[in-house]
């Protein structure tokens, strides 16, 4: 089933009197359960494409469809929300906030949900943390955990909330092969048991040998594509 | 809403030097508007309480020829009663309204007394003694002999009067006085009483005597120049104004009779009422001040955690809750700030307001007429630490939202770029 269609996408960004166009015309289709890559040097827009669809940005020209919603048609409201309930992000710099723990880094995602209970945010938290091998370190704040595991707490925030799509831009850039294998290995743990979607955006050749499909990007266009 | 509150408290422990910066700014700006403003209320509140009880009464009930001619201490234009029945019963019939508290009758008038190279002039008060001893605070300032008493020829004098008199309490002295048919006339009083209340006008120009003495000699029976009326609260002083004229109008001396209200015709009265506002600005902008740094501070915090923001948003925060995030730290600040400067404030006012301010020196030189005392004592109030408490934190917030606008206003994709 689709989760995502993306069909004549172009953005171009304004520098000055000067257009740049980051992506030139993509058409894709994701469906549930996916665990894709999208590969390509730097520039190509893979970043870009990844905002695209994770409603931070819009297009330029062509539409976007989460979950047959027009992305267009939405208000900076409604994308929040679409946003808080239905994505979850994974970043290249983690993004965890200095000042919380493990646990509440991960907490802060569910506690924007409306109608979620104490105790069940509680046990989401806990199962969660639990399952990316975090359980010990619920209490430690960023600075007190490694790379790794910084990244591992930045994909627990983003599964807690069991969204329909995760975006991870360069998840293991910052982070050694030992660990970014580990990393990987959760996701796509992650990935089996819950069907999560899941996109990355890499140029590590080692999450290209998790992935199942790889889209490859040259110059703002799908130059190939490949499923395992 | 809990959860951004949690975080915005803990958000300003990550720079604590900073925080604690902006922290001791706001406190020492609250604490300023607590001493200030304590200062104020006290100087323009004593004001006020000198005015009523030494000049205005919370309502005086002159004649409205004698208006004109007060300063020259006139006795033609005396209060004489309704259909000239007396003060006695005008004093019953007032009282008899609602909330009046009391009347005080008075005769303001010149004498003088010769010594044996000078002239001395003084300005004689007939009073009754009981009321008045209620009504002000005059008997505190008794440094020796007793005050005065009704039906007795004594006087009691100002202490700076009585140094120029060469006299003392026990002494006998001759003043000499126009009465109210324009005759000049002389009495010898005996001195009771030395007042020394740091008041020009009462330390070096007046004497108190008992009203029916001053009656009896001016020649004004059952009369007086002015007739002070007390209620129960000198700042709703209008309520009672419409009862008054109306009792006026009824005996039908309304346009012979002024009905005075302590706050108005008098010019330093009413500057201190736009003063009073004028501080109010003054407050405000002492904190606004402080706000700067607070300002300065939160934008330096959007800036750096641009990304952050970006990460919010990511997490599908609305701009409205970003907003609220960077506001929440604000008012963090203003409240932890306003606290500790309320408290500093709070002793500092209460250590002037046992103490007090000398201010002698520069009142050396003013004017007699104006009832200002040589020592200030700030008032110590609840009121005050509450409201400066709040003025921190309103200010403060509001402030807050110009660095919360532009963090809410980041784009998500740039923000994240960063």
């Amino acid at each position: 089933m689709n989760l995502l269609e993306l069909k004549g996408i172009k953005k171009i960004y304004q520098q000055g009197q000067v257009e740049v166009p980051a992506l030139r015309g993509i058409d894709l289709t994701i469906h549930r359960g996916e665990f894709t890559s999208v590969v390509g040097p730097s520039g190509s827009g893979k970043t870009t494409l990844l905002n695209l669809i994770g409603c931070l940005d819009t297009p330029t020209e062509g539409k976007i469809f989460f979950d047959n919603r027009e992305i267009e048609k939405l208000s900076k409201e409604e994308l929040a929300l679409l946003r808080r309930y239905n994505l979850g992000f994974i970043f290249q710099e983690y993004n965890l906030i200095p000042v919380l723990s493990a646990y509440e880094n991960v907490e802060l995602a569910l506690r924007l949900f409306d109608d979620i209970k104490e105790i069940e945010v509680e046990k989401r938290v806990k199962n969660i943390l639990e399952a990316v091998g975090l359980a010990d370190f619920a209490h430690h704040t960023p600075g007190e955990l490694s790379g790794g595991q910084q990244q591992r707490v930045s994909i627990a925030r983003a599964l807690v909330k069991e969204p329909k799509l995760i975006l991870a831009d360069e998840p293991t850039a910052n982070l050694d092969s030992k660990t970014s294998e580990e990393v990987l290995e959760v996701m796509v743990e992650m990935n089996q048991q819950l069907d999560t979607t899941f996109i990355f955006s890499t140029h590590d050749p080692l999450v290209w040998d998790y992935a199942q499909r790889i889209i490859t990007l040259k110059d703002g266009q799908i130059a190939e594509e490949k499923s395992s | 809403m809990k959860f951004l509150s949690k975080l915005a408290a803990k958000n300003l422990f990550r720079n604590k030097l900073r925080t604690l910066i902006s922290i001791v700014v706001i406190a020492f700006a609250v604490m300023m508007v607590v001493v200030l403003r304590g200062f104020v209320l006290g100087m323009i509140d004593s004001m006020f309480e000198l005015h009523i009880q030494y000049n205005s009464g919370h309502v005086k009930v002159i004649r409205e020829k004698y208006e004109q001619k007060q300063r020259l201490l006139s006795l033609n234009y005396p209060v004489k009663g309704f259909e000239n029945e007396g003060i006695e019963k005008m004093q019953q019939q007032i009282k008899e309204l609602s909330e009046i508290k009391e009347t005080i009758p008075r005769i303001k008038f010149g004498a003088a007394v010769s010594t044996k190279n000078k002239l001395i002039t003084m300005m004689g008060w007939g009073v009754n003694p009981t009321k008045e001893v209620n009504f002000t605070d005059i008997e505190d300032y008794l440094v020796a002999g007793r005050m005065i008493k009704e039906g007795n020829k004594e006087i009691a004098v100002g202490t700076d009067l009585l140094t120029k008199l060469d006299a003392q309490v026990g002494d006998k002295l001759t003043i000499v006085y126009t009465t109210s048919w324009g005759s000049f006339k002389g009495s010898t009083v005996k001195i009771v009483g030395e007042l020394d209340s740091g008041f020009k006008l009462l330390d070096e120009k007046s004497f108190y005597l008992p009203l029916s003495q001053a009656q009896k000699m001016l020649v004004l029976p059952d009369q007086a120049t002015e007739l002070l009326v007390e209620t129960n609260n000198y700042r709703k002083v209008a309520k009672v104004m419409p009862d008054l004229k109306r009792l006026f109008q009824s005996q039908g001396v309304a346009d012979d009779y002024l009905l005075k209200r302590w706050d108005q015709g008098n010019s330093i009265i009413q500057y201190l009422q736009i003063g009073r506002k004028i501080y109010n600005l003054i407050y405000i902008f002492v904190i606004l001040l402080a706000c700067l740094v607070v300002i300065n501070t939160l934008l330096m915090i959007v800036k750096e955690r641009r990304s952050e923001i970006g990460m919010l948003s990511a997490l599908g925060l609305k701009s409205r809750e970003i907003l609220i995030l960077f506001i929440l730290e604000g008012l963090v600040l203003g409240v932890v700030g306003s606290f500790l400067g309320v408290i500093g404030g709070g002793i500092a006012t209460k250590i002037l307001s046992i103490v007090g301010i000398d201010y002698s020196a520069a009142l050396a030189d003013m004017e007699a007429e104006l009832l200002m005392r040589p020592i200030f004592y700030p008032q110590f109030k609840m009121s005050n630490l509450i409201f400066s408490f709040i003025l921190g934190v309103i200010v403060t917030t509001i402030t807050a939202v110009i660095p919360a606008k532009k963090a809410a206003d980041l784009n998500p994709t740039e923000a994240l770029r960063n």
